[in-house]
């Protein structure tokens, strides 16, 4: 064989593979069309027995029984579209309905499966339909290694409010990216009821070393019977753990609160300064307001803010102290007076959260 | 001569096949890495948690210049978008126009005290305002200084944790925020993301808003269109899977405020400060081993405007390989270096010998050529197999980058569009290939004499025709400044 030969045959096997990509082009076309066709109508089928369902003047067999004639993926989109718009009591009467679905089991057992997709699809399906039985397996996909597959089972704590499951959640959360664990931490506000003794176990162990993350989340749920285990944090000798500390005690209105955060007011910490002074804007008891206008004084510009934004949320009293600190001697408590008093009502609402 | 001619022969086969064996390797990797994406696109329950608080609050940056008759437009569009927690920072880089009364008065700006750390040095700002109507807006006032320099006033004025620049030209989608964070959501460390940038011209645009994407019957445009889907949608794909993505579109990329705090911002002396930012956080984050990954995302999408004469998109051409020969040049030291990990031993080289030095070999080729002609060596049955074998290539690639579109995001339904980038796609070759070539040639010249111009363009704008000086993308990821 030649160099004439060869380039032949290159030419040849190029030209074959243009075809191929042409007419899977074509194919794929054709394909999405009469797919689309075919399925379109009994898809619109299901919405409208969803929307009966959701309403309250459907059956759950209409909807059980309009899912049945979907392809699997779409079924499962649908449930997990609706998932969040049709009142938790009803599911798992759908889920008792949808036993009978061909591919009911298949999706079950998908959640043992190699290949992530897969295992994505049982989550997104026992996430919307499990039944207590399904506890293990959503237990084992909300530890998942694939983000996608735990973020869709972690939705499963919506309506599913086991233990195993709120433990399987926090047991990740110190392993989360910050923003997969706030997801995470709004799932467990939903299990609130079994997710507290859990989150008042983990924080009860000072020595925990995921101890700031697990605190950091266990602050959203706002939870009063947490704020105990809190106000004990606010002298941990970590400094994140007491910043989390802090700013859970922002949202949990108490005299021990105030008294614990007046306190991190002047720790040694800029960052748990800077939590407590908004915290303490949060709780506005007016026990604190020397601190919080001290604190416009303080080295570091982030405490000063906060502490000026704090203080708007005073009334007249704080204004008073933002104006007096604006012609006053110290230039950090000027600027960020200056600035803070020219906001509109719109901008300190956004900046004070 | 015989032996030059044979020499030069077997040096160009040899670059064409490893060319074109590394674009078949991208071409096998952009396979999985689109499955994974449209199934992650698709993915119900991102799009909850993409809606919920969790979703990391942004600064969206708008560096303007004489951008009056569009401001108002293009702000209002980014003040819309569909996302939780963002700002957005615009900054008049000194513009001679009424780009800032304009602002004032469609905003109701009021002046607030600067009091954010000048972290990043720049020329001076004249003032900063809010707006009493839109509470998510900031307006910064500036010297000129450039578009790096106005991107780092806005870097600077920044109170979110990630910033995207955007130029003020740019159609972003309204769910394009969203899904551009996806990546911070799934993954670990994530210093930066690209999206897309998609040809706008001929489609049907309202209120910044591309309602009815169409594939442009001007054959400049249009084949234009097949070289971004072939950049976006194979090439970076691609180079996910290689771990060493080295542009992030400028026109639309998010990045981590803190690491561009760490690295200085945006360099002002560079043509392409977009590519020249990537290089640099490459350099950093590996150079301090820093696990961090820099990914591609397909379905985030952003339109601009191309341009339809040979001489701006000669302009344009030679300057963003003008800016891509300064910038592997400047950092020429991470070429082959085992230091900088996939990125100095598979990204680099790659645009350096595939990339940058593409039109010599190129042109290399056309001499061997014609010598051989006028030598009489050349055996023409031959020589018209190995073009239809080079054509052919050619050819796969482009439409390989249709076939993505097609099985994936399908932003073209009707059948008119897809015809006609498979015609473009055909035609590529034909012309516009060796034009290219030609202005790629002519910014080794203006690299040598240290150029800086950025060119002239005439847009006829989503409103109505309009001449001024622009901000706008390439393909490939650089930066053009029109006027």
């Amino acid at each position: 064989m030649n160099a004439r030969h060869l380039v032949v045959l290159a030419a040849v096997i190029q030209g074959a593979f243009v075809v191929a990509l042409l007419a899977l082009i074509v194919v794929n076309r054709w394909f999405r069309l009469r797919r689309r066709a075919a399925v379109l109508p009994r898809r619109e089928a299901t919405e409208q027995a969803f929307r009966r369902w959701a309403a309250g003047d459907g059956g759950v067999n209409d909807v059980a029984r309009a899912l049945i004639s979907l392809p699997a993926p779409i079924a499962v989109e649908r449930l997990a579209a609706w998932n969040s718009l049709v009142p938790l009591d009803r599911w798992p009467a759908l889920a008792q309905a949808l036993g009978r679905a061909p591919w009911g089991a298949r999706l079950r057992r998908a959640a043992r499966s190699r290949r992530w997709w897969k295992r994505l699809q049982a989550a997104r399906y026992l996430a919307a339909t499990g039944v207590p039985a399904d506890t293990p397996a959503l237990a084992a996909l909300i530890k998942d290694p694939h983000p996608a597959v735990h973020l869709a089972a972690v939705s499963a704590l919506h309506h599913m409010s086991a233990p195993e499951l709120a433990e399987a959640a926090i047991d990740q959360l110190p392993h989360l990216p910050v923003h997969v664990g706030s997801y995470f931490a709004s799932a467990l506000r939903r299990a609130r009821a079994v997710a507290v003794p859990l989150l008042d176990r983990r924080l009860a162990n000072p020595d925990d070393p995921a101890l700031a993350r697990i605190a950091e989340y266990a602050a959203r749920l706002q939870e009063p019977s947490l704020r105990a285990r809190f106000t004990a944090l606010a002298r941990h000798p970590n400094r994140e753990v007491r910043a989390q500390a802090a700013r859970a005690l922002g949202s949990l209105p108490h005299a021990e609160s105030q008294a614990a955060l007046l306190a991190l007011l002047t720790d040694e910490a800029w960052v748990v300064r800077a939590q407590a002074a908004r915290g303490l804007g949060l709780l506005s008891a007016p026990v604190a307001l020397a601190g919080l206008r001290k604190a416009l004084r303080d080295p570091e510009w982030w405490v000063r803010l906060r502490a000026a934004l704090a203080l708007t949320r005073f009334g007249g009293a704080g204004r008073d102290a933002l104006v007096q600190e604006e012609r006053g001697p110290d230039a950090g408590a000027r600027n960020v007076t200056e600035l803070v008093l020219g906001l509109s009502p719109q901008a300190l609402a956004e900046y004070a959260t | 001569m015989t032996t030059l001619i044979h020499g030069a022969e077997a040096l160009i086969l040899v670059y064409f096949l490893a060319l074109n064996s590394f674009y078949g390797l991208l071409l096998l990797l952009s396979i999985p890495e689109v499955w994974e994406q449209t199934r992650l696109a698709e993915d119900e329950d991102l799009q909850k948690l993409m809606l919920s608080d969790a979703l990391p609050p942004l600064t969206v940056m708008v560096p303007a210049y004489n951008e009056g008759e569009t401001i108002e437009t293009s702000v209002t569009a980014m003040l819309t978008l569909e996302y939780r927690q963002y700002e957005v920072v615009v900054v008049n880089d000194g513009s001679k126009d009424d780009t800032l009364a304009r602002l004032r008065e469609a905003f109701e700006l009021y002046e607030v005290p600067r009091i954010y750390p000048e972290t990043i040095i720049t020329k001076p700002v004249r003032a900063v305002y809010r707006s009493r109507t839109r509470t998510r807006l900031t307006v910064i006032d500036k010297e000129n200084g450039g578009k790096a320099d106005a991107l780092n006033a806005a870097i600077n004025a920044s109170r979110y944790p990630l910033v995207i620049a955007v130029d003020a030209d740019t159609l972003i989608e309204p769910d394009a925020l969203l899904r551009l964070t996806r990546p911070f959501l799934l993954g670990g460390n994530v210093a930066a993301v690209g999206g897309t940038i998609r040809v706008a011209n001929d489609c049907k645009v309202e209120h910044g808003r591309v309602l009815d994407p169409r594939v442009p019957r001007h054959f400049l445009a249009g084949v234009q269109v097949v070289e971004y889907l072939r950049a976006f949608l194979f090439g970076r794909l691609g180079w996910n899977r290689l771990g060493g993505n080295l542009i992030i579109s400028g026109a639309f990329g998010l990045f981590r405020r803190e690491y561009l705090l760490v690295i200085g911002g945006y360099q002002t002396s560079s043509v392409v400060e977009d590519m020249d930012v990537v290089i640099r956080l490459h350099r950093h984050l590996r150079g301090k081993k820093i696990p961090y990954v820099m990914p591609f995302i397909p379905d985030p999408v952003a339109w601009t405007e191309v341009p339809v004469t040979t001489t701006v998109l000669g302009q344009q051409r030679e300057r963003w390989h003008r800016g891509l020969i300064a910038s592997l040049w400047t950092y020429r030291d991470m070429l082959f270096n085992p230091r900088y990990g996939q990125v100095g031993l598979v990204a680099v080289p790659f645009y350096f010998f595939g990339e940058m030095l593409a039109p010599v070999v190129e042109l290399m080729g056309y001499v061997v050529a014609i010598l051989a002609v006028v030598t009489g060596r050349v055996d023409f049955t031959f020589a018209l197999l190995f073009f239809l074998f080079a054509w052919g290539l050619g050819l796969c690639l482009s439409i390989w980058g249709v076939v993505l579109e097609e099985t994936s995001f399908r932003k073209y339904r009707r059948f008119g569009d897809l015809a006609r980038l498979l015609l473009f796609a055909a035609l590529e070759n034909f012309g516009y290939r060796q034009c290219t070539v030609w202005w790629r040639l002519k910014a080794f010249w203006a690299a040598w004499r240290k150029r800086k111009t950025w060119g002239e363009m005439t847009r006829t704008g989503f409103g109505g025709p309009r001449q001024s000086r622009l901000y706008a993308q390439s393909p490939s990821g650089m930066w053009q400044k029109v006027e």
